[in-house]
């Protein structure tokens, strides 16, 4: 008699395995594989709106224009506040709005806005992305968007931005063990640098 | 890393011996120092220790042989018999070697240590389990484990003084091995500079933390696969070869004048730093 409730114990569990396994089978069509915790801002910044589509109320605005030291340098950086109000200080159509009175807040106390760091890596991992950006963008001609978005998602969706990738060595590893063309008229291939102390210091 | 990706480039990340079949291609850093230029001041040691974010562990614990200095400083006497030496101790400043074929990388139960493409001899403190059969294997001596946690427990740098850390070196936890790097973090960014205007590293372009101070000028770094690089004209000018264990020049019927020589090199290890011989009054 046992036996039977064994067996039967034994397919319950099989049929619950496969139903999980069916349900991770087809992959989201999102770009999110892993989201971060939220992460609560002094301002929402609508990412959606500088960088968005034009149909979608977006300014298209590059993500190159704000992030600028992505490209020259090891980190990207916070742009400063400078940058905001250069252009906000000529647009009065939303000057009055919470987000931008926050804004000028802190440019008339002359402190910087105390955003918080969403896209942490541990300490001990040297990720440069003047490397990626140079190689993707300006040697493979991809979009920015694109190129940016392989590790940070669809962030012109997004307000707030929120970690969407693992940002694991597994991860990284997935796509360093990909052959990638050079550049965009080449044929050739290369993967990305496979030692220890590429990216471990 | 995937299995499949460790089988089918097994030779990049476990180099068995330099070879033609397997050159440098772009980089190889190398170094060479001048015994008859050092005067055993020891700044290069503090340079690491500054660069490399070492923990200054204490006379008690230095005294037990716990101690971190990447580049130290060795004596050696040459009494001949007599009570003092005619001219003092000799120096030889010791550092890991990067060898071609490192006997520490073949011991490591978890691959931790392997060698690179640019060939260095790299040291992965994440992977390390402290196992230290690396440095029982080392015939220098230049690996350091750290028995105690030093930033956390052992507090060797209170408040204030974290902040003379380095953020592009890491600060290293209990039980990890670590040894030189050849300032892995200078190298890296003088390539990623390199990289971007298309070209390679200069000559000069990239300094280590120990060569940076010398004030003798006794250390010279560079790419031994560039030729217009100071230390490849060295080694030749030495006629030491990276890929020999027994120079051809020392094989020779009249042994030669020449100054370069590598340190226990029949030991087949094919060190990457060349030491050039301190001038003896007696053999003047």
């Amino acid at each position: 008699m046992y036996h039977f409730l064994r067996l039967s114990v034994l397919f319950i569990g099989l049929f619950a395995a496969s139903c999980g396994y069916a349900a991770n089978a087809t992959p989201p069509l999102t770009t999110s594989d892993d989201l971060g915790p939220k992460v609560e801002q002094p301002i929402e910044f609508p990412h959606d709106r500088h960088a968005g589509d034009a149909a979608k109320g977006g300014m298209q605005i590059n993500c190159m224009y704000c992030h600028t030291y992505a490209r020259r340098s090891a980190v990207a950086g916070i742009p400063p506040l400078q940058k905001c109000i250069g252009c906000h200080q000529s647009i009065e159509s939303v000057r009055e709005t919470p987000r931008i009175k926050k804004l000028f807040e802190y440019w008339e106390a002359k402190k910087a806005v105390p955003w918080k760091k969403v896209h942490d890596l541990p300490d001990f991992v040297r990720f440069n992305h003047e490397r990626h950006i140079q190689r993707f963008i300006f040697k493979q001609g991809k979009p920015v968007q694109e190129a940016c978005g392989y590790c940070h998602g669809d962030v012109k969706t997004m307000t707030v931005a929120r970690r969407q990738k693992p940002l694991s060595m597994g991860w990284c590893v997935s796509c360093h063990q990909k052959d990638h063309p050079v550049d965009a008229a080449s044929t050739k291939t290369t993967h990305g640098p496979n030692d220890c102390w590429q990216c471990h210091k | 890393m995937s299995i499949v990706n460790l089988l089918g480039n097994w030779s990049d990340f476990r180099q068995q011996h330099p070879s033609d079949e397997h050159k440098h291609l772009e980089y190889k850093w190398a170094m060479s120092i001048d015994l008859d230029a050092c005067t055993g001041c020891n700044a290069c040691s503090v340079a690491c220790y500054a660069e490399n974010n070492l923990p200054v562990v204490g006379k008690e614990k230095f005294s037990h042989g716990h101690s971190h200095h990447w580049m130290r400083i060795e004596r050696y006497w040459d009494n001949d018999g007599r009570e003092f030496a005619d001219q003092g101790a000799q120096f030889l400043p010791m550092l890991c070697q990067q060898c071609e074929s490192a006997p520490c990388e073949t011991v490591c139960p978890v691959g931790a240590t392997n060698h690179t493409a640019d060939g260095l001899n790299s040291q992965n403190y994440h992977r390390c389990v402290g196992s230290r059969y690396c440095n029982a294997n080392c015939p220098y001596k230049v690996r350091y484990f750290n028995w105690y946690d030093y930033p956390t427990t052992e507090n060797v740098w209170p408040e204030p003084m974290r902040q003379q850390l380095n953020p592009d070196a890491t600060v290293r936890g209990k039980g990890v091995m670590e040894k030189c790097t050849f300032c892995l973090q200078r190298l890296r960014a003088a390539q990623s500079t390199a990289r971007t205007e298309g070209r390679s590293v200069r000559d000069g372009e990239v300094q280590t933390a120990c060569q940076q101070v010398c004030p003798t000028g006794a250390i010279t770094f560079g790419n031994l696969v560039d030729p217009e690089a100071k230390v490849g004209k060295q080694w030749m000018q030495q006629q030491v070869e990276l890929n020999k264990d027994k120079q051809v020049k020392d094989t020779a019927e009249h042994a030669s004048k020449l100054r370069g020589y590598r340190v226990l090199e029949e030991l087949r290890t094919y060190p990457s730093v060349m030491y050039l011989e301190q001038l003896r009054e007696s053999a003047i």
